[in-house]
């Protein structure tokens, strides 16, 4: 389950640098408009979503220690956040749908929050690392991998 | 602040509450004492804060706030009454408040999740989802904290997650009392309007077109976009054939504005089969409403529009005097249509300009250089239209404003989104600054055809999740269904109807009534003022409350959609129908 643990959390990880792939697809997309980020929201609401909540159960599956798990459900709560954000973006629209300043701040913290988001997930790779190394040398029990962290 | 941007600053507010709490929570759990307390006050103070904005929401309509006072109320209630007191008593061990900030935490996230992915109407099956969700949350809190309460509260929390489980569920999944619209097209009513006095052909096919110096793949009418101007007088007996090429996704028209009898209103799928490759349709109608229309696909009809199937229909009343132009504007792969346009006119000349928005969004349109009239809205006549100097005009998508002027000697132009379109001449005039027109209070205002109505409708626009179909998806709702869900209108002929359009999501919603014009009453609860607007297309902007009503005159099976088309497509369109 360890080893699961860790692929599952690749794969989300991998999704993540996919993510960034495809918002640059988004905007370098001729002529730009709503259907350019298709892959993006796509991966966005639904992929990214589905590997964060298969990571959170593979880690509650490998027994890892609570605030390993603490940190696997961090990503998908920020991804919750990152699609508010998107929409909140939107809204802050002029009259005619021209973007605005405000608009465009909201809009960077998209990004902001989409970098923390990957951070988290590269925590989460090394601990799940650290959890399927340390599985040979001591018994698979989580209480030891809790008091080790 | 307005309601709209009241929406946005309670989600704001909501977002900011469960991190916060989340993060208190998180920051107790591994012992860091002071950012726990910091960040859990601050949490508590959002919490508090949303007290305001709820009743600044109920305030403005019970549908802003119901689910937030109905659900999120007692859920951040609970959430406040169990964290606030390890806030304040400020234990040494700040690790026995971890559960107690987590919990508020999980609360204020499952009311945000209520408002963001279900919103209105309340139902129970999403409160008791939210309440399971919270229950399970902590309990699993429970588990990995260590701190596990005593064993009774311990299986009351396990049989309450598992209740709430089980009946929210439940309760969620059981079908709606939203049949269907007989989605069959049988109006035998195909009426018998004479002997046609105009005969059109529009064949639609793939083709390559100019667009902003580039060429462009497109779908056209007759190979060119826009399709073909047609032109009629009132009394004319219209017979347009529609024949398909080679576009796949089929094709019709609807004839957007023009009140058509049922069998000619170009719906798939409603009021007739989409026309395949290599067969055809023609609709046959008198021409009895004088005014500025468009038609375009209604088949597809997001892509199809999107891709150029569209064109213009103006019925004269008489034989036109002076300078008619038509402006439909439009956004091909990018480039916007038309290409601006230079025409001469002597001074003195009457000239109409007919500015269409074909697009799915909101166009600013400025005429500099002139004193004009906004002579009709949605092809109606204005009453006692006064002439404006220096003001813009929004025209919602699918909307028409025909604006009249007398030629100076001075060159004019017309902007649209600071982008000159047409022109008498070079004009270097800044309109971005220029206020708006709000047409409900322009005019002279005439007495209510009406002092009644027999029936009334609410439509609450928002987005939430649809689970019914054979992928989930975040819809645009209408009263908390997707299309095909939503329950259709029924109403009597003759009847007047009143419909109360609320948009509670974060976007505009252009609104578009088939096969009827409707006259705006109020808007935001404040009465029309201006001349009577018969409109077939108008913007109900993110909090806003449009109050209108229509005659029940014209039988059939009608759309009722957003014209915003991804969002109609996404499920914000239902139908009206005679009983």
């Amino acid at each position: 389950m360890r080893k699961a643990f860790v692929i599952v959390n690749g794969v989300l990880l991998a999704a993540f640098a996919l993510q960034f792939v495809f918002a640059a697809v988004g905007a370098f997309t001729k002529p730009a408009g709503d259907g350019s980020y298709t892959l993006h929201s796509i991966t966005g609401m639904a992929v990214i979503p589905a590997l964060s909540l298969l990571t959170i159960l593979c880690a509650v599956l490998a027994r890892a220690p609570g605030r390993v798990v603490a940190l696997t459900v961090l990503p998908l709560g920020l991804v919750l956040l990152q699609v508010l954000i998107a929409v909140l973006a939107n809204a802050f629209t002029d009259a005619s749908g021209a973007s605005t300043p405000l608009g465009l701040i909201v809009g960077g913290l998209h990004a902001v929050n989409g970098i923390i988001a990957v951070h988290v997930v590269v925590s989460v790779q090394r601990a799940a690392h650290e959890l399927a190394d340390a599985t040979g040398a001591v018994p698979d029990d989580a209480r030891v991998g809790e008091s080790a962290a | 602040m307005t309601t709209g941007s009241l929406l946005a600053v309670d989600l704001v507010i909501a977002v900011l509450a469960a991190a916060g709490w989340l993060g208190g929570g998180a920051a107790a759990a591994v012992g860091r004492r002071r950012v726990a307390l910091a960040v859990g006050a601050a949490a508590l103070a959002a919490t508090l804060a949303r007290v305001i904005t709820t009743i600044a929401l109920a305030r403005a309509g019970w549908w802003f706030a119901a689910e937030k006072v109905v659900i999120a109320a007692p859920l951040s209630l609970a959430a406040v009454l169990v964290a606030a007191p390890w806030l304040l008593r400020r234990p040494v061990d700040i690790r026995k408040a971890a559960a107690g900030l987590l919990f508020a935490g999980y609360a204020q996230t499952s009311a945000l999740l209520v408002t963001v992915l279900h919103g209105y109407p309340v139902s129970a099956g999403a409160a008791l989802l939210a309440v399971a969700g919270v229950a399970a949350a902590t309990t699993v809190t429970w588990r990995f904290l260590g701190s596990r309460p005593s064993r009774g509260v311990s299986r009351v929390a396990a049989v309450v997650t598992l209740a709430a489980l089980v009946a929210g569920t439940g309760l969620a999944a059981a079908p709606g009392d939203a049949p269907g619209v007989p989605h069959t097209h049988q109006h035998p009513d195909v009426p018998t309007v004479g002997e046609p006095t105009k005969r059109f052909t529009l064949t639609a096919g793939t083709a390559v077109v100019r667009a902003g110096g580039r060429d462009v793949a497109a779908w056209t009418f007759n190979g060119q976009v826009p399709g073909p101007q047609l032109t009629a007088t009132v009394g004319d007996i219209l017979e347009v054939t529609l024949r398909n090429r080679d576009i796949g996704r089929g094709v019709t028209l609807h004839w957007h504005g023009y009140d058509v009898p049922n069998s000619q209103d170009g719906v798939p799928g409603v009021t007739q089969a989409a026309v395949a490759p290599g067969q055809e349709f023609v609709y046959r109608f008198r021409a009895d409403q004088a005014g500025t229309y468009w038609y375009h696909t209604h088949s597809a009809s997001d892509l199809g529009v999107r891709m150029g199937l569209y064109g213009v229909l103006v019925v004269h009343p008489s034989p036109a005097a002076g300078l008619d132009v038509t402006v439909p504007v439009h956004t091909l792969a990018g480039h916007s249509l038309p290409a601006p346009a230079q025409q001469a006119a002597g001074a003195g000349t009457p000239v109409r300009l007919r500015l269409i928005n074909t697009d799915s969004t909101t166009h600013r349109y400025a005429l500099a250089g002139t004193p004009f009239q906004v002579v009709a809205i949605d092809g109606a006549d204005l009453r006692g239209p006064a002439p404006l100097t220096d003001t813009a005009v929004l025209i919602p998508a699918g909307g028409r404003y025909d604006l009249a002027f007398t030629a100076p000697a001075a060159p004019v132009a017309l902007f649209v989104d600071g982008r000159a379109v047409w022109s008498t001449g070079p004009v270097s005039t800044p309109t971005s600054g220029w206020p708006v027109l709000d047409p409900l209070s322009y005019g002279t205002p005439a007495p209510m055809p009406w002092s009644r109505h027999d029936q009334e409708f609410a439509l609450v626009l928002d987005r939430g999740l649809d689970l019914r179909g054979l992928l989930p998806r975040y819809a645009h709702t209408v009263n908390g269904a997707a299309d095909p869900d939503i329950a259709p209108q029924v109403v009597r002929r003759g009847e007047i109807i009143k419909f109360t359009i609320v948009n509670r999501s974060l976007v505009v919603h252009p609104w578009h009534l088939h096969g009827h014009h409707v006259l705006v009453l109020s808007r935001d609860g404040r009465p029309a003022t201006g001349s009577p607007l018969w409109m077939d297309s108008f913007d109900v902007r993110p909090g806003e409350v449009w109050e209108v009503a229509f005659r029940a005159d014209n039988p059939g099976v009608w759309a009722n959609h957003c014209h915003n088309l991804p969002h109609a497509d996404a499920g914000m369109t239902l139908h009206l129908m005679y009983a």
